[in-house]
């Protein structure tokens, strides 16, 4: 999504990232970031809760007019509501790149 | 990085194999490149602002992302966009992706594109406008132009065309 903003960005856009891994930013410089530890798939927030959605839309936004340097990364003070093995993000089947490199990622987690 | 009162573990909601995988993929230190910038040059409430996810969510009318092909080569997912009216709902959408679990988008858009809340501050003028157009893709694109060429090279010619000034992205 990065090489997509920075693309968006040098096109003549202002861009702002809703983005749960910011990490990722040390290898893509992106203009404007907005971390949120929310769960891959529900950066807004809850099924159903406009409030919070809202809350989040409106802080990425506002990064649109208050950010003044590129680069610039904002986290979101907020907390899921439910611990990460009860968010039930993962998709069914086992992603095809973790499948691919699962002796990797299985070494990585023994270092 | 601007401080708060919050520091966001990105790895959080991960294993911790597949976080210490991908950790080796990322540099310790800051970016230091050159970050491409565009100031906004009018407030919120003037402004026309697009939508772009990475959830691969297309219309039911639409072809839907083509999840073989990532089968085939898991470094490289359908390197095409979608087109959403402004109006799109979730009983419009299908949405395939292989790294999330797509129900909740189905349940409520809005938890990854909102349409809806977005619709909310158009009507009360904190935001100019929402573009009538927003955009999907599969985000899967681990390298390489292709997807450039083919998914946001046009998406960027579509928002030129619909006077927008500002882009919200929302990656899955």
């Amino acid at each position: 999504m990065g090489q997509a903003a920075n693309f968006l960005e040098e096109a003549g856009f202002s861009t702002v990232v809703l983005t749960p891994t910011h990490e990722f930013n040390r290898t893509v410089g992106i203009p404007r970031s907005l971390a949120i530890e929310y769960p891959y798939g529900r950066l807004l927030g809850q099924v159903g809760d406009s409030q919070g959605q809202r809350d989040v839309l409106l802080a990425a936004l506002t990064m649109l007019t208050e950010a003044d340097a590129p680069g610039m990364t904002r986290h979101l003070p907020l907390t899921w509501p439910e611990l990460p093995k009860d968010t039930h993000w993962h998709p069914p089947e086992m992603s095809p790149i973790i499948k691919a490199h699962l002796d990797e990622i299985k070494k990585a987690r023994r270092k | 990085m601007e401080h708060n009162s919050k520091e966001v573990d990105g790895f959080r909601f991960l294993p911790p194999g597949l976080a210490a995988w991908i950790l080796t993929f990322i540099p310790d230190g800051k970016f230091e490149g050159p970050i491409p910038w565009t100031p906004l040059d009018k407030p919120l409430s003037s402004a026309r602002v697009a939508l772009v996810t990475s959830a691969g969510i297309s219309l039911k009318s639409d072809p839907p992302f083509d999840m073989e092909r990532e089968k085939l080569n898991p470094d490289y997912g359908d390197p095409t966009f979608r087109v959403l009216p402004k109006a799109t709902t979730a009983t419009d959408v299908n949405v395939n992706h292989l790294h999330i679990n797509t129900s909740y988008i189905l349940e409520d858009l809005d938890v990854m594109l909102p349409l809806a809340r977005m619709a909310e501050l158009e009507a009360e003028g904190i935001v100019g406008s929402l573009a009538p157009s927003t955009y999907s893709f599969y985000g899967f694109q681990w390298g390489g132009t292709e997807f450039l060429n083919k998914a946001i090279t046009p998406m960027a010619q579509q928002m030129k065309a619909e006077g927008v000034d500002a882009v919200l992205l929302t990656p899955a």
